[in-house]
């Protein structure tokens, strides 16, 4: 910056502060609405998140009931929400059909992963913890982040809304892959009208509102950090949110291209993904050109899948990394191990994409590169995995209720990980691929794993958000029947994957125990070995959704009946987001935040607690006063 | 930053000059693509064409890039985004070519 | 609360909140394009038909990206008039800025306009026909539809006797649309047959149609009614009495598995009878007397003597013949029978030769006759020019377009060197921007020709669905068209509401130029490359 700034634009900062004057009131709208504070913006996202989840949750339970009962109709304390009408259009006597099963998983895939993990990860605790713990008093652009929450609520509403049309929502996976998905609900005439399109629409809507997001968040973590909050003072929650952001930023763009040509192939009926010679009028369908490459949407679809799983962990595992710390009452272990692997982790998730496609006639090389990379990526996975189990060694562990979820997090992500690495490993993979192990491990990774630590951040902060606890013995009642029922429906997914059953069966192997009663390996048909297993399954995803209830009562009874919290800091964290006043008010800190020291300054026998929180001035030691990079004009530490 | 009046004042003819330089590439791409006695490589389009016009699309890109972005004189973190950026989207095309490239060769499927 | 950074950069970063995230939001735009480009370049490879190389009229093109340049240029001496406090002239650059804009958008605009009405269609055989469709004509006078509209000559038409509605999928315009026809041809749809329904369990079967009403979306509605009410309520029993079963299955043998069980539990149709009201699944109607239909190709499956529509409206009657007549051919493009014909080892000269437009058009065997001619002076220019290599083969040879197309350019020229006076300097440029003049060229030139249904394989305009090429040019452009007319509606608002901040916060408002023209010069930056990769290559 040139000395000539001041002449210009040096004195211009406060012209404008009459504009913005907080003193006003706003109306019950723009406060609980319309808000443009990130706080209310992150409780929105978080309820709507959750109600999507239960939503998608349901429509795995109706699932369920296809795969261990085919051939008996749908009972009705699952299909009371239906109307009539809409049963008769969509259940044959009662019983689910294969294309309402189609449906169903396409959106339970779709809202779980675009409108319930990631809207709960980054949306909520993105927005409500990042400006906090670094310091700043919103985001960097308020309304924007108002806007990117509508645009998701629409994109979210115009995906489910499709139930109702008369075509039914999308069927084609959440995948979407043409030429499947090309064609589908081809015989509409409107083709707005459609499932499929609505789909691609919403999707469009959705990407939209997380690119916004991701500016905003990038922004914020770049020019609003607090005086004293250098790159390596960030809190690893922070650093994931950076990351995750840059994910969102690079990754979805090629998406959205996908998305616009496969909507362009349904609306103006080109053929971007549509090869020749396979649709012709005769058939019903619109006439096409053909010519082109079906396979250049799954790899522009996967470009951004690869990366998308990591936007659904890295907010997931940054609660944890979080939580950990807090409750082993010892600094995080190895801090920069984890910052530097979080930023491989980031980079290495651009390249190992097509690991998704080893079966679409690859060849060697390209097989090989991207085997190649899929493994290497498991190394700053297994160092951050590693860093956080470490962390417990030692340590005087306070089982608080958010520190049981993420202890329960730990080994059961690293299950789903663990399982991960023969589906990366093509020769393997050729026996597994779409089957019930693929499901198990990315259910492993994503429900008992992601959701655990969600759950952990849930209780977390809680306290900070309302002022509360959460109840203990409700939370017991959640934690215990959650992480046996996980396992009673994931686990056996892994056993069917490996005896073959296809991920698709939507009558879980029924039809083709019917058609292939004799065929048999050297293993015995293994088939009916493990058939019995989804009625387990099935039992362990129905009293899974029970398990549930305390957790929906806990967040409601505890709003006016749990303990109140002693003081603002209840849990005796170090990290900025616990200096705010309970609940922060708008522009959060009471005071200006100035950063003395490192995230993570527990176990230190110098001080009163055993913790010294990043706000507090240093009293004996002027010495770890670094200088003050926004003030001094001096480089970041990065 | 050009910030100052003097700067940009000085900034001024550079802006005029590149645009000049756009001008004429332009043109440049135009008549290599349709004048025969500029046709390098063999008659009509082919992989000498190809290089020749992204090549010329490239510099014009890059000029405007530098000069008007101001990406000559950027702070740190810009660097860092956009570069980002550009280096996801080539692995995006070259992973993509890469695939396309080395297809499966399988004799039993023919 | 207030914000900080909004008008004065960090010091240690150096820079104010929009302008990372406008970067941050170019680098989402780079891999946006990025994806486009990847997919351009792929479909081109993996291309199985000829790319139209070269097609589009470079001109437009060629001042559009003057036009875009010039506006980047303009941003940028508002931006730095901004700095320099000089409002009038920010103004001026601004102005010129928003103008540019306007006029990419008019130029884009005239080239899809000419793409929307111009008309391709690949034969059976691969021959590839472009021109101009005309409108219906009689006696010189052209002929109008039900609705008063010229009709365009690309039409099926059916000679209708019965029709028959699919109750739930039927589509209400079509409906009148079918209406319409009859009552313009002085005909009538009516209802076959009665229609009889049982409306209550238990109930009587009563007529809730006459045979001979009339066709109205009001009675297929009715009809409608009365079906969805019979689905919903046979559904409910139907699912009831299953539900019965399978519990009656499992009480008397528990120890078998639902899997083991399902071949023995069905439902007793007889004893679910009297449960069940009447599903009207489909409605006939006569057509009376049996007339002529047209139907836009895309909407109907045709077949001889029944034809089908997307809405599974089932069309009794005979076809007619609904030829796909030219007014103005303009190109004959024998590429893709040429690869096509090379894939199977057939030497594409005498496959040409043997086409059936060339075997049935007089005009198409003149054509060609005289392109070969000009092929083979070509070849024996650019062998005079450039010689031989090594081998002895030429060094340069016509392509594979110069050989197989004979565009309209080529037929301007084979009339003119057989004496057609030329047209006018200002009348041929403008051919440059809208295509070939058909009025002024005549007949002689663009001759009237008529394609058989039969013959036709696929047929469209140049829009997205004519090849992968029009695809990728129709969305790439007409995004970068998005983000033009995005960027435009932006640097305006500065322009026209920008004084009152100028006044307030002049630094604040230079920097949301510099934001807003970092957008700017990022959609230029896009069309430099979106120019040469497609009007160029």
């Amino acid at each position: 910056m040139s000395s000539h700034d001041h002449t210009l634009a040096g004195h211009d900062a406060h012209h404008d502060d009459h504009h913005h004057d907080d003193h006003h009131n706003p109306g019950f709208i723009q406060k609980y609405v319309f808000s443009t504070d990130h706080k209310w913006i992150g409780i929105q996202y978080g309820i709507t998140a959750l109600l999507f989840l239960a939503f998608g949750f349901y429509l795995m339970m109706v699932m369920r009931w296809s795969i261990a009962y085919p051939h008996e109709p749908l009972p009705s304390w699952m299909s009371w929400i239906f109307t009539d009408g809409w049963k008769a259009r969509w259940l044959q006597d009662g019983k689910v059909t294969g294309e309402t099963y189609n449906m169903f998983g396409a959106m339970h895939g779709t809202i779980m992963v675009f409108l319930g993990i990631v809207p709960l990860g980054f949306g909520a605790f993105g927005n409500y913890v990042t400006p906090l713990q670094i310091g700043a008093p919103d985001m960097a652009f308020p309304k924007l982040n108002m806007m990117s929450y509508w645009l998701y609520l629409a994109g979210g509403l115009v995906m489910c809304g499709s139930f109702f049309l008369e075509s039914g929502a999308a069927k084609s996976g959440w995948t979407n892959y043409s030429p499947l998905a090309g064609f589908a609900d081809g015989q509409v005439v409107n083709q707005w009208l459609s499932g499929q399109t609505q789909w691609l629409g919403g999707l469009v809507l959705l990407i939209t509102s997380s690119l916004l997001g991701s500016v905003n968040f990038i922004t914020t973590i770049i020019n609003l950090r607090a005086r004293g909050m250098t790159w390596m003072r960030l809190p690893f929650f922070v650093w994931a949110m950076l990351v995750t952001g840059f994910l969102l930023l690079l990754a979805f763009p090629p998406l959205e291209a996908a998305g616009i040509m496969q909507l362009m192939d349904r609306v103006t009926h080109s053929s971007f993904f549509m090869p020749s010679g396979l649709f012709t009028k005769s058939e019903g369908l619109a006439d096409l050109s053909g010519g082109g490459s079906p396979l250049l949407f799954q790899h522009l679809f996967w470009f951004l899948g690869h990366p998308e799983v990591y936007v659904l962990l890295l907010p997931s595992l940054a609660c944890v990394a979080e939580i950990i710390p807090v409750n082993t009452r010892k600094p995080l272990w190895g801090y920069k191990s984890m910052v530097y692997s979080v930023l491989v982790l980031g980079f290495l998730s651009f390249i190992v994409w097509a690991h998704h496609m080893y079966m679409t006639g690859m060849g060697p090389v390209v097989s090989t590169w991207f085997q190649t990379t899929t493994v290497l990526i498991s190394v700053p996975s297994v160092i951050l995995l590693t860093a956080m189990i470490i962390s417990l060694w030692g340590g005087s562990i306070r089982f608080t209720m958010p520190m049981i979820w993420a202890c329960a997090f730990l080994p059961m992500f690293g299950i789903g990980g663990l399982t991960g690495l023969p589906l990366a490993f093509n020769l393997a993979d050729l026996h597994l691929h779409d089957t019930y192990y693929v499901i198990g491990h990315f259910h492993y990774v994503v429900a008992p794993g992601i959701l655990f630590g969600l759950f952990a951040g849930i209780y977390h902060w809680y306290p900070k958000v309302t002022g509360r606890y959460m109840k203990n013995s409700l939370g017991h009642l959640h934690f215990w029947p959650s992480l046996i029922c996980m396992n009673i429906i994931f686990f056996p997914m892994l056993v069917q994957g490996m005896a073959g059953f296809h991920r698709r069966w939507y009558n879980g192997g029924d039809a083709y125990l019917s058609k292939a009663q004799d065929s048999v390996n050297v293993f015995g048909n293994t088939v009916v070995q493990h058939i019995d297993l989804n009625i387990l399954m099935s039992m362990g995803a129905w009293t899974l959704a029970i398990a549930q209830i305390p957790f929906i009562l806990n967040v409601f009874l505890s709003l006016k009946f749990g303990k109140k919290v002693e003081n603002d800091n209840p849990w005796d964290a170090t990290t900025l987001e616990w200096a705010t006043p309970t609940p922060p008010g708008h522009g959060n800190f009471t005071f200006d935040p100035v950063v003395y020291r490192g995230p993570y300054e527990y176990s230190r026998p110098d001080c009163e607690g055993d913790f010294l929180p990043q706000w507090v001035e240093p009293k004996a030691k002027p010495a770890e006063v670094k200088p003050d990079p926004v003030h001094d004009n001096t480089p970041s530490a990065h | 930053m050009a910030n100052s009046p003097e700067e940009i004042k000085k900034a001024t003819t550079s802006y005029l000059i590149v645009c000049g330089i756009l001008f004429l590439g332009t043109v440049l791409t135009v008549l290599v693509a349709t004048l025969p006695a500029l046709d390098i490589g063999r008659h009509g389009f082919d992989m000498w064409d190809c290089v020749l016009g992204l090549l010329i699309a490239s510099v014009k890109a890059s000029l405007v890039a530098y000069v008007f972005m101001h990406l000559n004189h950027e702070k740190k973190a810009i660097y860092w985004i956009f570069g980002s950026g550009i280096v996801f989207v080539i692995c995006l095309g070259a992973l993509t070519a890469l695939a396309y490239s080395d297809p499966l060769h399988d004799p039993f499927f023919k | 609360m207030e914000i900080p950074y909004i008008v004065t950069p960090r010091k240690d970063t150096g820079l104010f909140n929009s302008k990372i995230a406008i970067w941050l939001f170019l680098a989402s735009e780079v891999m946006l394009f990025g994806g486009f480009f990847s997919a351009y370049v792929f479909l081109r490879i993996g291309a199985d038909y000829p790319w139209p190389e070269r097609t589009l009229p470079v001109l437009p093109g060629l001042i559009n990206t003057f036009v875009l340049i010039g506006s980047s240029v303009t941003v940028v001496f508002a931006w730095a008039s901004l700095k320099l406090r000089q409002w009038r002239r920010f103004q001026i650059f601004m102005g010129i800025t928003v103008a540019c804009a306007a006029i990419f958008m008019v130029l884009k605009g005239i080239e899809y306009n000419v793409k929307l009405h111009h008309q391709a269609v690949r034969l059976k055989d691969y021959t590839v026909i472009e021109g101009h469709l005309g409108y219906e004509k009689e006696d010189g006078v052209e002929v109008k539809d039900y609705k008063g509209h010229k009709i365009e000559e690309n039409q099926i038409l059916i000679e209708a006797s019965k029709l028959t509605f699919s109750t739930v999928r039927f589509h209400k315009p079509w409906v009148e649309s079918l209406m319409g026809q009859a009552a313009h041809h002085n005909a009538e749809i009516t209802l076959t047959e009665d229609i009889k329904a049982i409306t209550e369990i238990g109930g009587k079967e009563e007529v809730i149609a006459k045979a001979g009403d009339k066709l109205s979306p009001g009675l297929l509605s009715r009809i409608q009614k009365a079906h969805l009410a019979a689905r919903k309520s046979n559904s409910v029993h139907r699912t009831a009495a299953l539900r019965e079963e399978w519990k009656i299955a499992k009480n008397d043998s528990p120890e078998l598995k639902g899997w083991q069980l399902a071949g023995a539990v069905s439902v007793d149709p007889a004893a679910l009878a009297p449960k069940l009201i009447s599903e009207i699944s489909t409605v006939g109607f006569t057509v009376n007397p049996p007339v002529e239909f047209m139907f836009r190709p895309r909407d109907v499956q045709e077949g001889a003597t029944q034809s089908r529509l997307r809405d599974d409206t089932v069309i009794e009657g005979k076809l007619l013949e609904s030829p796909m007549i030219f007014h103005h051919v303009d190109a004959i493009d024998f590429q893709h029978l040429a690869m096509k014909a090379e894939q199977k080892g057939i030497d594409p000269i005498s496959a040409i030769d043997a086409s059936w437009l060339v075997q049935n058009s007089p005009f198409a065997r003149e054509a060609w006759e005289w392109h070969k001619g000009e092929v083979a002076k070509l070849e024996a220019e650019l062998l005079k020019d450039y010689g031989t290599d090594k081998k002895g083969n030429p060094k340069r040879e016509p392509t594979h377009k110069d050989r197989y197309r004979i565009g309209w350019k080529e037929l301007v020229k084979k009339v003119e060197s057989e004496g057609r006076p030329k047209l006018s300097g200002t009348a041929s440029l403008a051919e440059e921007f809208v295509g070939p003049n058909y009025a002024a060229r005549g007949d002689e030139t663009f001759p009237h020709f008529s394609v058989p249904r039969e013959q036709i394989g696929f047929a469209s305009k140049f829009t997205p669905s004519w090849n992968t090429y029009y695809a990728i040019y129709f969305t790439m452009t007409g995004l970068h068209g998005l983000h033009v007319i995005g960027g435009a509606i932006v640097l305006g608002y500065y322009l026209f509401c920008g004084k009152k901040m100028y006044l307030a916060n002049p630094e604040w408002l230079a920097n949301r130029v510099e934001v807003g023209g970092l957008f700017w010069h990022f959609v230029d930056l896009v069309w430099i490359f979106v120019f040469p990769v497609l009007y160029l290559m």
